[in-house]
Parts: structure tokens; C-alpha cells; sequence
């Protein structure tokens, strides 16, 4: 009935139509990168919706205009325009720095407020696109440096061994997380570490390399994403090795666990969990309203930061009074320790990213993915270790 | 320490071998590069689920037994490929080279989105035989059972082969194309039953990388044909374009070491692997650019 008596309103002003709010999304929505864009862009319509119903922004229905970028950078820019055209007047792009960014510098061309989906680069926001861009994730050093601090408090790790696929940035965040964070803890050593690509067919070279030190390592650091991360998995334990393995959060979810089956003592680091163990019931609310508009639970943590980026922006928004992208930021970048359904976040002037995030630890074992605890790191990881990749 | 690098070294350059075996097969008798290989060998990795976007994958053929699963697979593989020849490459056997690598560009291009919309982007796991990645103590070495097997594959592929061309009419008859194929079809070898042979047996052969791939890694990715490819690509170019025995020569050397790269590289030097690898292939093409087999119709005849 509120539905049709705004329609109604709409229709006997016509005027007013013009005054919904245009949020543009230059996103994925074939190829590859489709499989991690559409879930984050699911969890932000989520959002989108909530707050519509509940009056929307600034007294302003929110409506949503899309671009595909076909996981193609050159199309990312031209996706961006074309957001742009249909009235965008904040823009959400792809997962991924490559390709989000040239959408996103199509939106800062514009004085327009950006957020990648989920991006984790620290080029991602001020660094590598302008003042006005941001991303909803939680930096890729955050989550190595998580893993390092837990695993020496939890687990009483103290050698380590660094396996880094060097194919992309974010694998490389991680490690550079980890290697800042392991050396520092008391009585903790980076015993070793080598190097593989994405798509090796073998990583048997790297594996020979472990069992000849002298003692098994207590954790193997995996600096990895899939499908590389889950073929190192399985050769790793297929050749006997049983040290605790640490990720960063791109291989949360359980979909690919079928590659090592029974596989135990693997740990990530999430924003939330999707098995339906977090404790927190702001996340199975959202668990649940995910589940109801696609029918599925979400296949892996990426789903969250479309959320919270949506969260974030519109509290700003309605702080600023306006969404020119420069009074936007200026109280985004007042957030200190925002709450959020996923924990607290934090914007400077300097950083448009988390540097320290409260982050959930899921632990897979017997093939079972569970939440077993929650870190947050004790220090938040500078800028110098951010920048000095 | 050295057994143990000679098994990884092995495994990894056999799985190339036979890669660079089934482009070689083709440029052999069509002077054609087949770039939609490393999509042959995707397409016979995903043949083991069933079709869905969703992100848990479903064995489907995957879930038979070994005797008929491998068949099967490698009769899918070729029926593939057989089916590429007669709908895209037939109709352009007389175009150019060129017009014949871009159309298996497009081919290739088409096959990855084939298996985007039946499939999904995201990666799935398929867990073939998981038991075969257990390890066996050889001599002071612990080499995984599935080396052993690929070795041991691999041999038997490329014997099986080397029979078939040597003591077969239809092995004969694809020599004799890949040597001169219009001098062959003057004397009566039919060039589409050869052609159609060729295709198969690539397309047999990218079935048993994407086997062996799948029971290594434990994994299906759409994009996962395309670094395998490159390398066999190169390696028949190192072999010497058209010979067999070179691409199988060149495709076990890469693969050899790509492995004592990374073993031997100091750790600094060791994300640089590819490089120190490609830059050793520019070297050996500067001082034999015919390939180090080239076989004798590639040279100038005065």
C-alpha cells in the first residue's frame, strides 16, 4: 500500500521522479569476474533496499543504474561512462583494483564519490585512483598480519614458512601482512620461503623445498587465491606435509574444499562468517535476507563488504546532507571505529581502507569449515609496510 | 635431493610434452596453430561435473570408474577436436596460415565462453582420485604416486604414438602429410581422413593434460588451458615447427627447467622464474631459429 500511494505521489508530481537518487554500478556482469562482483552487488541492492523502505536518503528513493564491464579493463572505463550517462551520482565498481579502477577514475574525473566492491590493494582508494575513492574491504596486509599474530597467540606458532603466488597484488598484501607482523611476535621466525605462479601445473619443486628443512614448520603462510591456492593445498598435504596452513580471506568459502578432501588444520581470516556459526546477529540477519533474494547462502565472505560500503556511504551522506563527492568524504573520512553489521571501520585522509579490522577465524576441519575465534590485530599495519608492497 | 628434483622435473615437463605433442600433431599436417588447444584441454576438464552456476560443483562423469571415466574423457577430448575440424577448420582449409591461427583464436575465445555460461567464473573443485597424490618412497626420494603415473603416462602415450606412425597406414599416411601434403594426396592419401586423425589424436592427447592437470590440482578454472598453451606452443617452436619428436624434446626440456629453476634460483631471483626460463628460450632461437628438430621441409630448398 506504500508502494502504490508513492507511485501515486510520483505520478501526480512528476517533478518529484526526478529527485531519486542515482547510485551507478560499473561492474561485472560476464566473464570471470562476474562470480565475485555479483555477490558484493547482491549484498549492496540489500542494503539499497533496506534503506529505501525506510524512506531512503536524504528523503530521496535510491534507484540503481548498472554497466557491464565484461572483466575487461578498457570496457571497465567505458562502463563507467556509461553509468555516468544514466545519471550516476556515486558509483560502486568492480571487485578487483585492474579492473574497477578505470571505471573508478571515470568517477573521480567527476568530483564523484567511488567504492570497489571489495577490493583489498591499498591502490585502491587515495593511492591509486584519487580523494574521492574508497573500498568496503579490509586491506590484504590486515588479513596476513591477522593470521601471523593469531596463530603465535593461538597456536603457539612460532616457525613459518612463506609460500607466495606471485601472480597478482593481493597475494603479494598478504604476505607482506604476515612478514611485517611473524618477525616481531616473541620467539617467532620466518624459517623459509618461496615463490609460485596462479596457474603452475605443479608446485612439486616448492614442496621439496619444505621437507628438506630440518623440521616441519609450524604454519605454512599461503599468500594464494583460487584455483592456485586450492591446488597448492592439495599437493601440499597430498606429499604428507601437516603444518598449519594460513590464507588471507580469498579462499573463505567451501565450494572448493571437494580439491583436498578431509582437509584439516587450514585457517582464514573473514569479516563475517557464511556457515551460520557468527555470533553476531546483525550477520545472520543478513545471512538470511542474502538467502531469501538469491536462494542461496552466500558462497563466500566478498558478499559482506557490498553491504557495509552502502552502509557506510549513506550514514555519510546523510551526515553531509548532500552526495558531492568532496563533503562525502570529508565525513567519511570522520569515521573512527563506525559500528557496522561486520564490525567497526575506520576512514583517515590518508587511508580509505582498513588497516586494522576485527576479523573473524574460520577454521576448516575434517573438510568442515567452522568459526572458531575472532583477532583483532594489536597495532594496525602502517603505511610505510602498506605502501612498500 | 636430485632423484627427488629429477621426479618433479620429469612430471611437470612430460605433462608439456604431451601438451606440445598435440599442437605439433596439427601445425604437422595443416600448418595450423591451433590456439583453442588450451580450451580443448578446459573443455575435457569440465566434462567431469555437471553442468551448473552454482558454486559447489557436481561430479558427473567424474564420478565413473577409472576404466570407463579415462575412455570416456579421452574420447570426448577427441570428439571435440574432430568436431572443430569439421565445422570451423574444414571450411577454411585453403586459407591462409594466418587466417587459420585467428580462427582458432576465435575458437578458443568461443569455447571459454561456452564454458562462462554453462559453468560459471568461479573455479570449482573436483576431487578425481585423490588417493593417487600419496606419497611413495623411491630410493631416498618421496615422489607423490601421480608423478609416477604421469611419467609412466607419458611414456606410454608417446610409445603408443611413435608405433602408430611408424607401423601403421594411417601413421604412414600422416607422416607423409606432415612431410608434403600435397605431394601426399597426389598419391592417394586422403587428406580428410588424416586430417580428421590428427585432430583426434590432439584432441585425445589434450584430454589426458586435462587428467593428469585435474588429479594434480583439484581443480576446474576456465582460464585454466591458457598457461599450459603458451608453453607447448613455445616448446614446438623450440622443437622446430612440424617435428614431433621436437616438440615432445622441447616441451620435457621447458618443463625440466621450469623445475630446476626453481629449485636452483637464489630466493630474490625465484619470482623472476619465468623470465630466466623464456629468456633461455630467446637464446636458443637466436642460434637455431629453425627450431632445434626442425625437420628437413622446413629449411630453404635452393
Amino acid at each position: 500500500m506504500k508502494r502504490l500511494a508513492l507511485a501515486l505521489a510520483l505520478l501526480a508530481h512528476p517533478a518529484l521522479a526526478q529527485e531519486d537518487l542515482t547510485v551507478g554500478f560499473a561492474i561485472a556482469k560476464s566473464g570471470w569476474m562476474e562470480a565475485y562482483d555479483t555477490p558484493a552487488a547482491t549484498a549492496a541492492m540489500i542494503r539499497i533496499d533496506e534503506i529505501n523502505a525506510a524512506g531512503g536518503l536524504l528523503g530521496r528513493q535510491i534507484k540503481v543504474v548498472e554497466a557491464d564491464t565484461r572483466t575487461d579493463r578498457a570496457e571497465s572505463a567505458k562502463a563507467g561512462l556509461d553509468v555516468l550517462d544514466q545519471g550516476a551520482e556515486m558509483m560502486v565498481v568492480s571487485c578487483d583494483y585492474d579492473f574497477g579502477a578505470p571505471a573508478a577514475l571515470v568517477a573521480e574525473g567527476e568530483g564523484m564519490n567511488s567504492f570497489f566492491l571489495c577490493a583489498e590493494d591499498v591502490k585502491a582508494g587515495i593511492q591509486g585512483v584519487g580523494p574521492n575513492s574508497f573500498s568496503a574491504s579490509v586491506l590484504a596486509p590486515v588479513q596476513g598480519a591477522t593470521m601471523a599474530e593469531w596463530a603465535h597467540a593461538k597456536r603457539e606458532a612460532r616457525t613459518a614458512y612463506v609460500l607466495e603466488d606471485t601472480f597478482i597484488e593481493y597475494n603479494k598484501g598478504i604476505c607482506t601482512g604476515f612478514n611485517w607482523m611473524f618477525p616481531q611476535l616473541d620467539g617467532a621466525k620466518i624459517v623459509g620461503s618461496d615463490t609460485f605462479k596462479n596457474d603452475d601445473a605443479s608446485v612439486a619443486s616448492q614442496i621439496t623445498r619444505i621437507k628438506e628443512l630440518p623440521d616441519e614448520p609450524d604454519v605454512i603462510m599461503l599468500c594464494s587465491f583460487m584455483p592456485g591456492a586450492a591446488a597448492a593445498v592439495r599437493q601440499l598435504r597430498a606429499a604428507g606435509i601437516n603444518s598449519l596452513i594460513l590464507n588471507g580471506s580469498a579462499v573463505d568459502g567451501s565450494y572448493w574444499l571437494e580439491a583436498t578432501p578431509d582437509l584439516s588444520g587450514f585457517v582464514v581470516p573473514v569479516q563475517g562468517s557464511i556457515y551460520g556459526d557468527d555470533p553476531r546477529p546483525e550477520v545472520a540477519a543478513f545471512n538470511a535476507a542474502y538467502k531469501a533474494k538469491t536462494g542461496n547462502s552466500p558462497a563466500s565472505q566478498y558478499a559482506y563488504p557490498g553491504y557495509i560500503l552502502i552502509d557506510l556511504w549513506a550514514k555519510a551522506v546523510e551526515r553531509a546532507g548532500t552526495v558531492d563527492g568532496a563533503a562525502v568524504t570529508v565525513e567519511l573520512e570522520k569515521m573512527r571505529d563506525e559500528p557496522t553489521a561486520f564490525g567497526p571501520r575506520s576512514f583517515t585522509s590518508e587511508l580509505h581502507h582498513q588497516n586494522t579490522a576485527l576479523m573473524q577465524i574460520i577454521e576448516i576441519t575434517g573438510g568442515k569449515p567452522a568459526r572458531v575465534d575472532e583477532w583483532r590485530i594489536s597495532q594496525p599495519v602502517p603505511l610505510d609496510a602498506l605502501m612498500n608492497k | 635431493m636430485s632423484l627427488q628434483l629429477l621426479f618433479d622435473a620429469m612430471a611437470l615437463g612430460g605433462i608439456y610434452a604431451v601438451a606440445a605433442l598435440g599442437i605439433a600433431l596439427i601445425f604437422g599436417v595443416m600448418r595450423l596453430v591451433n590456439f583453442a588447444h588450451g580450451q580443448f584441454i578446459a573443455c575435457a576438464v569440465f566434462a567431469l561435473i555437471v553442468p551448473s552456476a552454482d558454486a559447489l560443483a557436481v561430479m558427473g562423469l567424474g564420478a565413473l570408474p577409472a576404466p570407463v571415466l579415462i575412455p570416456l574423457i579421452l574420447l570426448i577430448g577427441a570428439g571435440l577436436a574432430v568436431a572443430a575440424e569439421a565445422l570451423v577448420f574444414r571450411p577454411m582449409r585453403n586459407a591462409s596460415p594466418v587466417a587459420l591461427m585467428v580462427s582458432s583464436f576465435a575458437l578458443g575465445v568461443a569455447l571459454q565462453n561456452l564454458l562462462l555460461v554453462l559453468y560459471g567464473g568461479r573455479p570449482k573443485a573436483v576431487s578425481l582420485w585423490a588417493e593417487l597424490g600419496h606419497p611413495v618412497r623411491i630410493a631416498g626420494a618421496s615422489v607423490p604416486l601421480l608423478q609416477l603415473i604421469v611419467v609412466a603416462a607419458v611414456v606410454v602415450v608417446l610409445a603408443g604414438l611413435a608405433l602408430m606412425l611408424r607401423k601403421t597406414r594411417l601413421g604412414l599416411e600422416m607422416r607423409a602429410a606432415a612431410e608434403d601434403f600435397t605431394m601426399a594426396r597426389m598419391l592417394g592419401v586422403r587428406s580428410n581422413r588424416v586430417i580428421s586423425a590428427a585432430f583426434a589424436l590432439s584432441g585425445g592427447l589434450a584430454a589426458v593434460v586435462a587428467l593428469v592437470l585435474v588429479a594434480q590440482t583439484g581443480v576446474a578454472d576456465v582460464r585454466m588451458g591458457g598457461q599450459i598453451m603458451l608453453v607447448a606452443f613455445i616448446a614446438t617452436v623450440v622443437g622446430g615447427m612440424g617435428s614431433l619428436s621436437g616438440a615432445v624434446a622441447a616441451g620435457l626440456g621447458i618443463g625440466a627447467a621450469s623445475a630446476l629453476l626453481q629449485a636452483g634460483l637464489p630466493a630474490e631471483a625465484r619470482p623472476f622464474r619465468d623470465a630466466f626460463l623464456y629468456g633461455g628460450v630467446i637464446l636458443v632461437l637466436l642460434f637455431r631459429p629453425q627450431g632445434l628438430f626442425a625437420p628437413v621441409g622446413a629449411k630453404p630448398r635452393v
